[in-house]
């Protein structure tokens, strides 16, 4: 019997390996031009305006040996993440719950793509009216906006199907529920992802907002709180946490997606990854 | 086979008639739903939390009739647009500039890649900083997020420009602006297209943000200055023309980019 | 009924949905009618685009007839309402489509598993008899492997023995091994008279390889251009077991062929 005894996994054509050395090397060369570049300017504009990347740095440490700056950056990714669950659980869940109403979903459609549309960050002063400065409000904000997305991604997923699939698992005599959890809803779970994909930066920058408007603890007040104390730097650090955060979430995410999607030809991947 | 094709396969063109029928009413009765439990919450949770549908119908007539509305709206508006066209010039300059030099796209793509992630709105405290108080840091807010969206697009776009076009055309003897005029243009607008309809929305909603944070006029300063003054008919009533707004500028793109790209096929890669 | 028949197409018709309201669209079988003995092994010829796999897809009841009749045993296919069709008629009838239809989150083996975990009978003993029949292909070694890993060939072994695994009486074959090399093709092919002589199925299988076709069948129909019929019908008296290899040449062998051949043309 023909067999193949390694099964070929390299997907794209690599750039020949001196020019991506060579590439490498130019970005490293900017990275040390562009933290010179601010270096120099808040010597010379002062860090009253623009603090330096040593300043910078420092804070960050002293900010995390103190406990103060993970303390906030705790709030704030606890608000996302559990913004991110309130949104995206049901968004992801009902498209599955509408896959057999074809009435019911068209029904819903300009609802929902009203709320796709509509600006949902407009909503945090509202959200702040009712549910207080705490991190009611935020959780509220961040799942709004994350439902939406997820929700539209989700229905593309479960649009997609390839009902040859259905099809061959009917004959195979497989009811109902068992079509759904085999084959529907791993079909689905790469456009999840997608949609989850998307929503994270959205669903950090919920919570910052909502923090930036109101609040008495996380990264957005933070920065408001340093921001009326002229604390430049204080500014500077705040935002680099924020930034670490945004990156760990994709991180988080992206690490899930690729346990849960292994099944997928590596080319397949890196396009979805691209997109 | 799902139920949805299942039943257009089986379902004769009156049995669509009546299915269309049925979408129309469910339609009509959940909006009216909507504003029965609007009303309902008004009634049962009170003014503080919930105004009555008629009195922020009233607050928008009132203030449409003294012009505080529509002023406030023109204020938005007028930011949202320059804001936009300062970040789209910014977006197309910087990828055409890029293009000249492999070797510097090559060493900047990733730095502004990466920077993708930093949250832009929490940068408004620094902005107002920097900037004043004035529209200046607002119009940095929207122009950087504008920027993005069309910078990704239009980089895109480029890579995605036929070589073998360009390469006949320098053939041809076309200077490199003529390349980048005709050639490289013509085969991006549809990728700026679908960049114009992401970033001019969120443009709009960049500078009710930037509203709620610095200035006094404007939609966003609207509901968050109600918000302040615990006046929650006056931040229903912004955020309902906000959102009206919004949702009004997605149907013309809507229906701009279906009439100019009617012809094209639907490629689901240039979805952002 | 035809004594022995345990499958039976009478004057069968399809044609599909026309694309505009008011547009005719072309009949794609008309008036078919075959019957198939409990045991056989019927392998069917015809032109690409004849209708073969929408003959098959009526047999197994994926999609209806627009008229006449399918009865298997006792039990006649609904015509016209597609959400009255029993896909597989509770897992008498298997089908191995012309595309493998693997699901891609599955490993090999997972695939191969699926049928009895969604009739819910995976026990060990089940267990076991999968992988024997991986093994049986020459698939050991490559369970754990996604189909994107595996080759076109390994890909229609998986398909094969993913509806093997469950013992339906009735199998339908739908150009099972179209799309691999001819080496390859010679084992499968081979392979499957083999499993076929161990479990004596019935067995219904398309091809437009006319050597396999006769390789294979005790029977073999030809199916006319659209809209397909029976055009003719030949028994194949070349004795088993048959070697795949050496029948080539036999003068029956050739005899068959070229007149299959003839009448394809
Ligand atoms: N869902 C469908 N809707 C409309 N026409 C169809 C559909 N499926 C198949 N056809 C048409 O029916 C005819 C027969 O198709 P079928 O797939 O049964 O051919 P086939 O004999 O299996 O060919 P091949 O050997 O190439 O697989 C073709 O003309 C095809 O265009
Ligand atoms: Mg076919």
């Amino acid at each position: 019997m023909a067999r193949r005894s390694e099964v070929e996994t390299g997907g794209a054509v690599p750039a020949p390996a001196a020019q991506r050395r060579s590439q490498r090397l130019d970005q490293a060369l900017e990275l040390v031009f562009l933290l010179a570049l601010w270096q120099v300017l808040s010597l010379w504009l002062g860090t009253y305006w623009i603090s330096s990347p040593l300043a910078t740095l420092a804070g960050l440490f002293r900010g995390l040996a103190s406990g103060e700056l993970l303390l906030h950056a705790s709030y704030t990714a606890g608000e996302a993440a559990i913004g991110f669950l309130v949104g995206g659980i049901p968004a992801a869940a009902l498209p599955f719950a509408l896959r057999r109403m074809p009435v019911m979903t068209a029904i819903l459609d300009p609802f929902m793509v009203g709320g796709y549309g509509a600006p949902k960050l407009a909503l945090a002063p509202l959200f702040i009216l009712w549910f207080g400065i705490g991190i009611e409000s935020k959780v509220a904000l961040v799942g709004v906006t994350v439902f939406f997305i997820v929700y539209f991604s989700t229905l593309s997923g479960i649009r997609a199907l390839d009902t040859r699939l259905v099809q061959m698992a009917q004959v195979m005599d497989a009811n109902e529920h068992a079509v759904a959890r085999h084959i529907v809803f791993p079909g689905a779970v790469p456009y999840i992802f997608t949609g989850l994909r998307i929503a994270m930066p959205y669903s950090i920058g919920g919570a910052v907002i909502a923090e930036l408007i109101s609040a008495n603890r996380g990264l957005g007040y933070l920065v408001q709180l340093r921001a009326m104390n002229y604390d430049t730097t204080g500014i500077f650090v705040a935002l680099a946490a924020t930034t670490c955060i945004v990156f760990l979430g994709n991180w988080l995410v992206n690490a899930l997606e690729r346990f849960l999607l292994r099944w997928r030809p590596p080319a397949d991947a890196m396009l979805q990854a691209d997109a | 086979m799902s139920a949805l094709e299942q039943a257009s396969l089986v379902e004769s063109a009156p049995g669509m008639n009546r299915r269309r029928l049925l979408v129309m009413a469910g339609r009509i009765g959940l909006a009216a739903l909507l504003v029965l439990a609007w009303q309902v919450a008004a009634d049962t949770a009170g003014d503080l939390y919930f105004p009555q549908p008629l009195a922020v119908a009233r607050r928008i007539a009132e203030d449409t009739a003294s012009g505080a509305l529509p002023w406030n709206t023109y204020v938005t508006l007028r930011l949202s647009v320059i804001g936009f066209l300062l970040g789209c010039a910014a977006g197309i300059l910087v990828p055409f500039l890029l293009r000249l030099s492999p070797r510097l796209t090559g060493a900047v793509e990733p730095y502004i890649m990466a920077s993708v992630g930093v949250p832009k709105y929490a940068l408004i405290p620094l902005f107002i900083l920097w900037f004043g108080i004035d529209d200046a840091p607002k119009l940095w807010l929207i122009g950087l997020l504008v920027f993005y969206v069309v910078f990704i697009a239009v980089f895109a776009g480029i890579r995605n420009v036929d070589a073998r076009l360009v390469t006949m055309a320098r053939v041809l003897g076309a200077s490199e602006s003529v390349i980048s005029r005709r050639v490289i243009w013509k085969s991006l607008t549809p990728f700026f297209f679908a960049a114009l309809k992401i970033a001019l929305p969120r443009a709009v909603s960049a500078a009710i943000i930037g509203e709620f944070l610095v200035g006094n006029a404007g939609l966003g300063f609207v509901i968050e200055n109600s918000r302040q003054q615990v006046d929650s008919t006056g931040v229903f009533t912004g955020i309902l023309v906000a959102t009206a707004l919004v949702l009004a500028i997605n149907a013309v793109l809507e229906r701009a980019d279906r009439r100019v790209n009617a012809w094209r096929p639907v490629d689901r890669h240039m979805e952002i | 009924m035809a004594a022995g028949a345990i499958l039976e197409i009478r004057g069968l018709a399809k044609r599909f949905r026309a694309r505009a309201p008011g547009a005719e669209s072309p009949w794609i079988i008309r008036d078919l009618s075959f019957s198939v003995r409990e045991g056989e092994l019927l392998t069917i010829v015809g032109p690409s685009g004849a209708g073969k796999t929408t003959l098959l897809n009526m047999i197994a009841q994926t999609d209806t007839a627009s008229g006449g009749e399918v009865r298997f045993r006792a039990q006649v296919a609904p015509l016209g309402d597609a959400k009255a069709l029993r896909p597989g008629l509770s897992r008498q009838i298997g089908y191995i489509t012309q595309d493998d239809n693997l699901l891609p989150w599955r490993t090999c083996l997972g695939n191969v598993l699926f049928p009895l975990e969604v009739q819910g009978r995976l026990d060990g003993q089940t267990r076991a008899r999968a992988q024997s029949l991986v093994e049986a292909v020459g698939l050991a070694g490559f369970e754990n492997h996604y189909p994107h890993e595996l080759s076109g060939g390994m890909r229609k072994r998986t398909s094969l023995i993913r509806t093997l695994v469950y013992d339906p009486p009735v199998i339908l074959m739908d150009e099972p091994f179209g799309a691999v090399d001819a080496q390859t093709r010679a084992l499968l092919q081979a392979d499957l008279l083999r499993l076929w002589g161990e479990g004596r199925k019935t067995i219904v299988f398309v091809t437009h390889d006319i050597a396999e076709a006769i390789a294979l069948g005790d029977r073999t129909l030809v199916l006319s251009r659209a809209p397909a019929s029976v055009k003719s019908e030949h028994l194949i008296s070349i004795p088993r077991p048959r070697d795949i290899g050496g029948i080539l040449t036999r003068p029956e062998f050739v005899t068959l062929y070229q007149a299959i051949r003839a009448e394809v043309a």
